[in-house]
């Protein structure tokens, strides 16, 4: 059996491989000068946060956002391990305002999460962004859902993004997070969550309130494979909408 | 017939406000995003549903080299600023490959096809400038998981992710001529073109049958999403 590592203190193993060679690091030099990077260019901002695994909440992750926004109702973020320039990309998170949220199937909504607490809570930052200034954006964050999936599992030491992807969850209310990886983050950042908390209690989350579907709508979630056949050719409908 | 997903049409939602533009530009100017930075090469290329290889789609891979035998990738839809971000993807070198366990292997997919063929391409980058690197990707695998499943028309990202698997020469990776002749219009490149100046290029000596496992096995893989007893130190949700 796999130890779980919940503490956010960076330590997890190093990636394998040999360091990049020249020739190919002036690909990247060249790229990067005559390449476009809209998508990328997007990204906007950075929140530091926690995700649990939906099947296993004693494995917690300190998870690194860097969102943009397609459109005001949605936002899209890469996930990483750390704030520094070599950290691993582990997953991906889609953040949509409640009234998207809503129009979702039954089915759908139990992957997702609420961000009431997180918010609120404030276990949920801007790193290098003045307090008062993340605030107005958490008013609308606090009453969003979202669904996060994470391909790298670096708290089990994975070298390598091996294995099958993972639905997480976030902090819904107190006493679920490990308190001391929680004081090393704000430790790190230097953050006072305690202080946000106070600060953040004006704020109100989803207006219909939590739904009750979503958060895996109280039960574990786990995403298992199956090997099926490959369609022949002739069978498949092509459905295009 | 959309075979490329209409980006355009997804997802719903209003336009950006005032405030939400002014706090994005704060932020960016205030924090450092450096990870975000590393991706430094747009690939524009096409991948296949796993669970039904008859859906093809075009695909933008923004690329952060992270060492010499391994890449992390952004996978987004297009190439506009608006673009869906659909998947992750990650390339690992050959020997990293060879290391990993049997179970493991089945759910990676290799390059050299790809990249012999004209598929695998860098916008806008001259194809001697882009040589080196396209002889490091042929040797390599990929693990591609897809998110957002645009070209079924899915507004929001919906259900399990789905295992990609990449273009081959043969059965259900052929890739529809349509869907290339989009992508090599948009850039003002060939295909075709490009296959026959990567001539030069190498096939690898082995490529490991555990890969694109659809060839040999005429199987692929699909995720189901298991409700189960959630393993908790505390009250949940």
């Amino acid at each position: 059996m796999e130890k779980a590592v919940h503490l956010s203190a960076k330590g997890g193993p190093e990636v394998p491989g040999e360091p990049t060679k020249t020739g190919t690091s002036m690909v990247d030099t060249a790229a990067a000068a005559v390449q476009s990077f809209a998508p990328i260019n997007q990204i906007h901002q950075h929140l530091c946060a926690f995700h649990f695994y939906a099947y296993d909440m004693t494995r917690q992750v300190e998870a690194h956002h860097f969102c943009g926004h397609i459109n005001e109702d949605m936002r899209q973020c890469l996930i990483y391990d750390g704030p520094e320039a070599n950290a691993r990309l582990i997953g991906l998170e889609y953040i949509v305002a409640e009234k998207l949220f809503m129009t979702l199937p039954d089915d759908e909504k139990k992957l997702w999460h609420t961000h009431e607490w997180e918010v609120k809570g404030g276990l949920l930052f801007m790193p290098g962004v003045p307090e008062a200034i993340q605030r107005q954006d958490l008013e609308k964050v606090v009453k969003t859902y979202g669904k996060a999936y994470h391909f790298w599992q670096v708290d089990l030491g994975h070298e390598l993004p091996i294995g099958l992807p993972n639905i997480m969850m976030a902090v819904t209310r107190d006493r679920q997070l490990y308190p001391e990886m929680v004081k090393e983050t704000e430790k790190r950042f230097g953050v006072s969550i305690e202080k946000e908390r106070e600060a953040r209690a004006y704020m109100t989350g989803p207006d219909h309130g939590i739904h009750p579907l979503a958060n895996g709508g109280g039960k574990g979630i786990k995403l298992e494979v199956r090997e099926v056949d490959i369609k022949p050719v002739e069978s498949v409908p092509r459905v295009f909408v | 017939m959309a075979l490329t997903g209409d980006e355009a049409k997804v997802p719903p939602g209003d336009p950006v406000t005032v405030s939400t533009r002014l706090i994005d530009a704060g932020t960016t100017i205030m924090q450092r995003r450096l990870p975000v930075r590393e991706m430094n090469c747009h690939v524009s290329t096409f991948a296949i549903y796993g669970g039904d290889m008859s859906r093809q789609i075009e695909t933008h891979h923004y690329v952060h080299r992270v060492n010499g035998e391994f890449l992390q990738c952004a996978v987004y839809a297009s190439d506009r600023s608006n673009a869906p971000l659909i998947g992750i993807e990650y390339i690992i070198s050959d020997r990293l490959y060879e290391n990993l366990p049997n179970d493991e292997q089945k759910l990676w997919h290799s390059h050299a096809y790809e990249v012999k063929s004209g598929s695998w391409a860098y916008p806008r980058l001259p194809e001697v400038v882009a040589t080196p690197e396209l002889k490091n990707i042929a040797k390599t695998y990929g693990k591609f998981w897809c998110t957002w499943q645009i070209d079924r028309g899915d507004k929001l990202p919906m259900g399990a992710p789905e295992l990609m698997m990449s273009p081959q020469g043969v059965g259900q990776g052929v890739l529809n001529p349509e869907l290339v002749k989009i992508r090599d219009e948009k850039y003002n490149i060939s295909t075709d073109e490009l296959k026959h100046q990567r001539a030069e290029i190498a096939e690898p000596e082995w490529i490991n049958p555990m890969a694109d496992y659809w060839k040999q096995h005429g199987k692929c893989f699909v995720l189901d999403i298991g409700t189960v007893e959630m393993n908790r130190n505390a009250q949940f949700p």
